[in-house]
């Protein structure tokens, strides 16, 4: 079952996953997952390394890696960006560098 | 933060917070609702309502209105209620106010105490303190 982070919750530190995680709340700190999805409500500040999809929805400061990434209207991101896909809808709030790369390599390289 | 939020936040959510199986995190949790744990949390939790699945696995202290542990639990707790469920593993101290429940077949290995609440107790006698010395005053 996949990691699920409501409103209510704060977390601080490293997170891993080897499922989908869904966060809705607060989050510091990086988080490694196969998939990511950061809803309206959610807030993260720290890196996010997916396997396959990152879909943003909320806030987050900090690198996004993954094959593909959707930022989707509501979106506030800032930082760098390293994918295969990158969708953007209108509306999306950003400070971003994009870069495009035939493979991410799933390590937390800075 | 930089950009400017306006987002409400709500009071109460239903439904709780889930830490899947192949979860493992590092560092604290704080909620204010539900949350369960059926992977590896490595630090402190505070939650209302905190339930450690039998996949479970919690090292560090935990502080919470009501606790369930199906799983593993490394570390203290304290908790007004506390439930120990059949496979339940813990290993550390259980500080419970109302109410501790321990199914048959767990495996608890600490100090397990009933903690007085001294608190209400501190607040009352001050007060009547301080009515006896308004009592005296007039």
């Amino acid at each position: 079952m996949p990691s699920v982070i409501l409103n209510d919750t704060i977390l601080k530190g490293n997170f891993v996953e080897k499922d989908s995680v869904s966060i809705n709340g607060a989050f510091i700190g990086d988080i490694k997952a196969e998939e990511i999805i950061i809803k309206d409500h959610g807030n993260v500040n720290g890196n996010l390394n997916a396997g396959t999809n990152i879909e943003v929805n909320g806030e987050v400061v900090g690198d996004l890696s993954a094959d593909r990434i959707h930022l989707t209207n509501f979106a506030k991101v800032r930082g760098k960006l390293f994918h295969k896909n990158l969708s953007v809808e209108e509306g999306a709030q950003l400070e971003i560098t994009a870069q495009t790369r035939k493979r991410i390599s799933n390590s937390n390289k800075e | 933060m930089f950009f400017n939020s306006n987002k409400k936040v709500e009071s109460h959510i239903d439904g709780f917070s889930h830490l899947g199986e192949g979860a493992s995190f590092e560092g604290e949790i704080h909620s204010k609702g539900e949350l369960e744990v059926a992977g590896k949390v490595k630090g402190n939790i505070s939650a209302k309502t905190l339930k450690i699945l039998e996949t479970g696995k919690v090292t560090g202290h935990v502080n919470a209105e009501r606790v369930e542990i199906l799983g593993c639990m490394l570390g203290n707790t304290s908790s007004l209620n506390i439930h120990v469920g059949e496979k339940g593993v813990v290993r550390g101290d259980l500080r419970f106010e109302i109410n501790l429940s321990v199914a048959e077949g767990a495996d608890v290995l600490g100090h397990v105490q009933k903690a007085k609440k001294d608190k209400n107790k501190k607040v009352d006698s001050e007060k009547v303190r301080y009515l006896e010395h308004n009592q005296r005053a007039s």
